[in-house]
């Protein structure tokens, strides 16, 4: 008898998901909207998702040598560090660059994705622990950051290459996400429409200037499909969010503009437009940054659904990143007062009654 | 009677049950082995106290242990023989037991209690009592005190689950026995006084399910496959619709709940005054040569059943007393079955796992999958932090049923059933 047997306590058997294949997962699940949104806008998408997503994934390597004692030891530890870093590496980081690459517009520049991604990474991700300790949502903090930075480039869209198809006319040049939905023929109040968007362009992206993942909604769709069979993701999770978000800024637009007193014509030119679809299954979804249990999560998705579409009729600019911020921010709250009561729970004071 | 189908319950895992390397073998008597050491600790309660000296000559079916208190139980010598020694050692848990060796004669000397027929609730209490019976699902609750109840009991439910993945030794006894689990339980009705007998059995096992269909005494309820089907509280919400309260016995919510085998020994107790000193045992996993279903007597050395079974097939990475999602992970070979040993495993490297924990994704899959709705991942938490009563509060913890569903899903492979224990013992010795 020797002691090669393992003791410990049970379960013996385990599934075989891994942390890293999930991530894995994410990522096969992002690869139809990263390589739509190459199609759309061309090579700078390409570029801008190498940087980030490399960027990412250096920062977390440099960040762990460093904080493993890489230098520490004349760099004869270097080896063992790097194999040590490879054996825990789960895509996080990569997940956190691809995200943050496809909600940035196709003009901004290499270097600024560059420093988005080291500041995702770097600041909002390892120095609050690292995987599974972040507070908020590395890659929407990491666009909020370049958005203050490099405001310019930031909210300069471009539309993609395709032009709207059916409705035919001109392509729409240097709209915003918003005016995606501003200059849809539902909202005449904001500005005269020289082209009529309609669903079918509006999902498709074609014709709709914006972020580089968020044009084109199929793709999402197609994302979201394999994260569910793949049970990353609770299905209810981003469909309860987009309903609730929908039907709040029908109304919400309905008590801002009488004359479109709560159409529901409106409700899918508001979750088909800019990245309210993407946040929706890509962002708010994220493991880390949202509650435990599943009345936490139905608090978290409504809440924050609600206060989305308040306050993009209200600001009248594209608020998914600012509002998954505050929704994070919350979500420590939500974690402590909503809990589950376990299987077979009576209230105290019933028991109180039956004695 | 048809069977019926069972309710569904919140949460549960689908682990891959195995369950074909074993479910196939008829299950085989093993040689009656020249030395045994028992232990005196059978049962969930105090141990027994030994009541024979070294060097005195026993007879198979002989007590040799007294019980200490209400939820202890009688312990028999399962062979005849000489009590060699009666040492203290450790059991599987780590715990430290005292073992009774004997060693055996060679001879078939029985000494068992007198049968009775047509035995009334008193007399089949007193002998259930007598007879040293446990449950024989795993926790060793003394079926004495579960046929006593301080509630009036309307129902009785066998548990013909066997959720665990890999066991089978359930699953041969209700294919082969299923008169006497019949018997077994018409007696343990009795005694409780009840009318009602349903018997719970997964789906994947459709044999059992079609032998029961045919009795009309009791109410077969087919089960869907899930873990932990075979959980107390799971189990009568599915069959019944029960609740049982949180801290509360099943006899609360008007149900008695008890393994088939039990119901087997409390036959074989009635019938034929035999005490428990054996029981079906599952050897299987794919480290054993041939797995095989084995009745097995208390206090068998775990190597020569492993010897018995072909000895190892390639060399095991873990070796569990028990099922792989409660049972016990054995440190060594030098152990000796309990009454309470359901099987025996020795998994290799691809079976067992052995990954490495990496930091909480915060994904909520232990919650989901938590048939007792609590959240075990607020528990590892605070446990690591130190923070027991927290764990507790925000866990849920002191009404986990430690089915070990949460750390089979979990992608991070944390040890939560390890957190969730360490805050019961915590909180216990607080108190």
């Amino acid at each position: 008898m020797d002691n090669s047997i393992i003791v410990s306590t049970p379960p013996h058997v385990k599934s075989k998901r891994t942390t890293r294949g999930i991530m894995l997962d994410v990522v096969i699940a992002l690869l139809p909207c990263a390589i739509c949104g190459i199609v759309y806008f061309g090579w700078r998408a390409a570029v801008l998702e190498i940087t980030c997503v490399l960027s990412c994934v250096c920062t977390e390597f440099v960040y762990y040598f460093i904080a493993n004692g890489g230098f520490a030891k004349k760099c004869s530890n270097a080896g063992a560090v790097c194999r040590k870093w490879l054996k825990q590496f789960d895509f996080t980081s990569v997940v956190t660059g691809l995200i943050l690459a496809l909600i940035i517009s196709s003009e901004t520049q290499w270097y600024e994705a560059l420093i988005g991604g080291i500041f995702a990474i770097a600041i909002v991700k390892m120095l609050f622990g690292g995987t599974g300790k972040n507070l908020v949502n590395p890659a929407a903090a990491a666009r909020i950051f370049l958005l203050l930075s490099f405001s310019t480039t930031m909210s300069r869209y471009v539309a993609p290459v395709f032009g709207p198809i059916l409705s035919g006319g001109e392509v729409f040049t240097g709209v915003s996400v918003l005016g995606g939905l501003l200059k849809n023929p539902a909202y005449p109040q904001f500005s005269q429409p020289t082209v009529m968007i309609d669903n079918l362009n509006l999902f498709l992206g074609t014709g709709v200037a914006g972020c580089i993942g968020e044009t084109c909604k199929l793709a999402i769709i197609i994302g979201f499909i394999y994260l569910c069979v793949r049970k990353v993701i609770k299905w209810w999770q981003p469909v309860l969010f987009l309903a609730i978000f929908g039907f709040t800024s029908v109304i919400a637009l309905g008590f801002l503009f009488p004359a479109y007193t709560f159409d529901i014509n409106l409700f899918l030119p508001s979750i088909l437009s800019g990245g309210a679809m993407f946040a929706a299954v890509f962002m708010f979804t994220d493991y880390v940054t949202s509650p435990k249990c599943v009345w936490g999560q139905l608090v978290y998705y409504v809440v924050g659904a609600i206060l989305f579409a308040v306050m993009r009729v209200l600001t009248r600019i594209e608020v998914a990143s600012y509002i998954i911020l505050i929704m994070n921010l919350i979500v420590p709250l939500i974690d402590k007062y909503v809990l589950r009561k376990p299987f077979g729970y009576v209230k105290e004071k019933k028991i109180k009654e039956g004695k | 009677m048809k069977a019926e189908r069972g309710k569904f319950f919140f949460g549960g895992v689908h682990p891959h049950d195995m369950k074909s390397l074993s479910s196939g073998k008829p299950t085989e008597r093993m040689p009656i082995p020249d030395r045994v050491e028992i232990s005196t600790s059978q049962s969930l309660g105090k141990p027994a106290v030994p009541i024979v000296e070294v060097g005195v000559e026993v007879k198979c079916g002989q007590l040799i242990a007294r019980a200490d208190g209400p939820i202890s139980s009688d312990v028999f010598a399962s062979i005849s023989g000489t009590v060699e020694a009666i040492r203290d050692g450790f059991g599987a848990n780590g715990a430290p037991e005292k073992f009774i060796v004997i060693k055996g004669n060679g001879k078939e000397e029985t000494d068992f209690l007198p049968p009775i027929t047509d035995p009334s609730p008193d007399q089949i209490r007193d002998r259930i009592r007598e007879a040293g019976i446990v449950g024989l699902g795993g926790a060793g609750f003394p079926t004495a005190v579960k046929v006593s109840p301080r509630s009036p009991v309307d129902t009785l439910i066998l548990n013909g689950a066997e959720c665990e993945p890999y066991l089978t030794c359930d699953h041969r006894l209700m294919l082969e026995n299923p008169e006497e689990i019949l018997r077994g339980a018409e007696y343990l009705a009795r005694a409780l006084g009840v009318r009602t007998v349903i018997i719970g059995i997964e789906k994947n096992k459709p044999d059992c399910i079609a032998v029961f269909e045919k009795y009309d005494r009791l109410k077969t309820v087919a089960l869907k496959k899930k873990y932990p089907m075979g959980g107390e509280k799971q189990l009568i919400y599915v069959t019944t619709g029960r609740k049982v309260g949180i801290g509360k016995l099943p006899a609360d919510s008007g149900v008695v709940v008890e393994n088939v085998a039990t119901a087997y020994a409390v036959c074989q107790a009635v019938e034929k005054g035999v005490p428990l000193i054996e029981r079906v045992l599952t050897v299987t996993g794919k480290a054993v040569k041939e797995p095989k279903n084995l009745w097995v007597r208390v206090g068998t050395s775990i190597q020569s059943i492993i010897e018995f079974c072909g000895g190892e097939a390639e060399k095991p990475v873990k070796a569990v007393q028990g099922g792989p999602m409660t049972g016990l992970a054995l440190a060594s070979y030098d152990a000796f079955t309990h009454k309470t040993t359901s099987g025996l495993l020795l998994m290799t490297k691809e079976e067992a796992s052995a990954d490495e924990p990496t930091p909480c994704l915060n994904c909520g899959k232990c919650s989901d999958v938590c048939p007792m709705r609590l959240m075990p991942m607020n528990t590892a938490f605070y446990a690591n932090a130190g923070d027991f009563e927290a764990a507790a509060k925000y866990g849920g913890t002191l009404a986990c049923i430690e089915c070990g569903a949460c750390e089979y899903i979990c992608p991070a492979k944390r040890p939560l059933i390890q957190a969730i224990r360490r805050t019961k013992a915590e909180l216990r010795k607080k108190k």
